[in-house]
């Protein structure tokens, strides 16, 4: 039997259980979000840079998943209301000081933004594609013309839309853990790192493969940083933020975190993608697979471990 | 011919360092046998948790607030296999295949290594651990029981290697 004495009154989940209520959808949809605004982000980047031709995989192709994962990911969020029928609310109204807010707006439009994206490679990469209908094939040139203005709306979207993963729980005064700026760069950089490494495992060509692998590195490289920099910030923080951080270490999500994540999820990958630019034989699949388990973990651990910091005792 | 692997006396001086080192950071030596059981313990305990409970083998390991799989020897063995994979990345051995005598069949190969193994399985737990965990680790702390455990696996070992000599030479 687990005895807790309660002398805080109300806002604790042994008291409202309900205030611990999130599940396996909401870290879910937070890895679709980071791993959809990482696609495009590089998509829209090389093609500003006139790399597409040079870079199908990551231009061309990989798009193509985005509209699937942001769908999943919605319906996740569907999932994970209480009241689904009352979601079209978000949309009644714009509050700039709420992260939910500019999250419901931003994949309102990137979603189509993501699906006129794919709509406008897919005659490069399958050269029998017919548009049929004239009026659509209309509306495909127009896009065309527009190709530039749309690469750069998409890589502000896409970058809010990585943030906002990790600002919609730091936005969370109540819950310690999740209460610092950091998460929002942190989630964008691993849903970037995830997003390359799928990259170099589909990309065809060498250079494109090389490529990849070194902005994986780098970006992984980031991320260890700002893990680092998330428990500095916490320990040098208030007690209750000291208390989050004592979780990850020696704490309840020590092991999960440090091996799981950190160990297994970005430093081994990132050993054997330097391997592989030194020419090493390494099973393409190994690093991707770490690397993506890696980033659905860090998401399900982040998640849990801010419903299980609290500020009451 | 340039090997791919490394000197074994190299080797073995090495996996001597590595007990060390253990000892040092986790106060623990190196094992191998133990992480099998955990891992072996916990699967018994998903499928069939009645049975742990009521076995005087099992329940020892299950418990409330207590998890086979939170083990030293279980992260030593993520460790193991990190390391493996590593090391025949930098030798450039990462390659699916069956080391066998080329006399005789990939499959009797594993056939014969599986068999081992089982047998080997049974014997640790008899003798309380296995060549690293009882013999390496027994004899690094100058157990009398480690140098016991080492004269016995490779005694047998060579005792009974007349009789399976036809699969390596």
């Amino acid at each position: 039997m687990i005895e807790e004495i309660i002398t805080s009154g109300r806002m604790n989940p042994e008291i409202d259980p309900v205030l611990h209520v999130w599940g396996w959808e909401i870290p879910f949809y937070l890895f679709l979000g980071g791993l959809s605004a990482g696609i495009l982000i590089f998509s829209a980047y090389f093609t500003l840079r006139n790399r597409q031709d040079e870079l199908p995989i990551a231009v061309k192709w990989m798009p193509i998943a985005v509209p699937f994962l942001i769908g999943i990911g919605l319906i996740s969020l569907l999932l994970d209301l209480s009241h689904v029928f009352y979601a079209w609310q978000l949309f009644t109204n714009i509050r700039w000081e709420s992260p939910m807010s500019w999250g419901a707006w931003t994949l309102l439009i990137i979603t189509p933004l993501s699906i006129a994206w794919v709509a406008i490679w897919l005659e490069d990469i399958f050269p029998n594609w017919n548009w049929k209908f004239d009026e659509v094939k209309a509306v495909i040139k127009w896009l065309k013309e527009y190709r530039r203005t749309l690469a750069q709306l998409l890589i502000l979207l896409s970058i809010i839309l990585g943030m906002y993963t990790g600002i919609l729980l730091s936005a969370f005064n109540a819950r310690p853990f999740w209460n610092t700026s950091i998460l929002g760069p942190l989630f964008l950089t691993s849903g970037l790192s995830a997003s390359a490494a799928l990259v170099s495992y589909f990309s065809k060509t060498e250079v494109e493969k090389r490529l990849f692998t070194r902005i994986d590195i780098i970006l992984i490289g980031i991320e260890l940083f700002m893990i680092i920099h998330l428990f500095m910030g916490h320990l040098a923080g208030t007690q209750v933020h000291i208390q989050a951080a004592e979780m990850f270490l020696g704490g309840t999500f020590t092991v999960s975190f440090w091996v799981f994540v950190v160990g297994l999820g970005l430093i081994l990958p990132v050993i054997l993608e330097i391997l592989e630019l030194k020419h090493k034989f390494i099973p393409a699949i190994v690093p991707v697979v770490l690397i993506v388990a890696g980033n659905l973990m860090l998401r399900f651990i982040v998640v849990n471990a801010g419903q299980a910091s609290r500020w009451l005792y | 011919m340039k090997t791919k692997y490394m000197n074994p006396y190299l080797a073995g001086v090495l996996l001597g360092l590595v007990l060390l080192m253990a000892f040092f950071f986790s106060g623990r030596g190196l094992g191998a046998s133990g992480a099998v059981k955990s891992v072996m313990v916990a699967s018994v305990d998903v499928l069939a948790p009645e049975h742990t409970v009521n076995s005087p083998f099992y329940s020892k390991y299950i418990g409330e607030e207590k998890s086979p799989l939170k083990a030293w020897l279980v992260f030593e063995m993520i460790g193991v296999l990190v390391g493996g994979f590593l090391s025949g990345a930098l030798s450039g051995r990462l390659k699916w295949k069956v080391e066998h005598f080329p006399g005789i069949t990939a499959n009797r190969r594993l056939i014969f290594a599986g068999m081992g193994g089982i047998l080997f399985g049974f014997g640790s737990q008899l003798g309380r651990g296995c060549t690293s965990g009882s013999a390496l680790t027994g004899m690094a702390s100058l157990s009398v029981a480690g140098f016991v455990s080492m004269m016995a696996i490779f005694g047998t070992a060579f005792a009974l290697a007349y009789f399976l000599r036809k699969n390596w030479i």
